[in-house]
């Protein structure tokens, strides 16, 4: 069980901020992300525009494989506009 | 003169209340440097022919403090004669010409002061999980940073 971060426009898409959701501890990033779409239908749109963050560390969408431990947190990253 | 104004200082802070320059350079100011170089993120009136209302900020707080870190390292090991460094970012509502970000270095001489907060703005625009909404008249639009590499330029 992961907790699930979503910002910006992937926070208007799902239509809220934090979840938990039971993944398998081994899973692609790209596996993962279509797991959460799966939830969250609407979200397929950005799905060429988001990365993620797992402990803190930006992810690609793609073949990178998680080991995930309960508790991890996981936020969706869509493209930033910070300063 | 306490013997802890020796030690580098990295001041982070993300908060909503309205941002200080003052309060930012004194953070930095030391009397072993010469130089405090400063960087004021205002709120532009317009994008592309549509009036700005205001802007608003959000932030993933925890990873965007730790990445902010991340940059004072950097500039330390790049610029070593570095003393202290302020990063302040707003978040929530920032209304037009205020500031949504302040940065302040100091260093014994320009230099290195100058390019620091450059290098600073630059690297945070590339790497900090923090995301700015324009709000128009009748309309918003979620922004995306040039310096971000996983968006898509397209528009």
């Amino acid at each position: 069980q992961v907790s699930v971060l979503y910002f910006a426009r992937s926070a208007e898409l799902a239509g809220l901020r934090c979840e938990t959701l039971s993944v398998p501890r081994e899973i692609t990033s790209l596996q993962l992300w279509e797991e959460i779409v799966k939830a969250h239908p609407r979200l397929a749109v950005i799905r060429d525009q988001v990365i993620f963050a797992v402990r803190q560390e930006y992810v690609l969408l793609g073949d990178q494989l998680l080991v995930l431990q309960p508790g991890d947190e996981v936020a969706i990253i869509p493209p930033i506009s910070g300063g | 003169m306490d013997e802890s104004e020796d030690v580098p200082k990295d001041f982070i802070k993300l908060k909503s209340e309205k941002l200080s320059v003052d309060e930012v350079s004194e953070l930095v100011v030391s009397p072993y440097c010469g130089a405090v170089s400063l960087f004021i993120g205002t709120t532009r009136n317009n994008f592309e022919g549509k009036k700005v209302v205001h802007l608003e900020y959000e932030a993933y707080t925890s990873m965007a403090e730790t990445e902010i870190k991340k940059i004072c390292r950097d500039v330390r090991q790049k610029w070593p004669s570095v003393k202290h460094i302020a990063v302040h970012h707003r978040l929530g509502v920032v209304p037009i010409t205020e500031a949504s970000v302040i940065i302040a270095v100091s260093s014994p001489h320009r230099a290195e002061s100058l390019e620091a907060v450059m290098y600073c703005i630059n690297t945070l625009k590339a790497s900090v999980p923090i995301w700015k909404k324009e709000i128009y008249e009748d309309e918003y639009a979620w922004k995306e940073n040039k310096e971000c590499f996983w968006a898509k330029s397209e528009k």
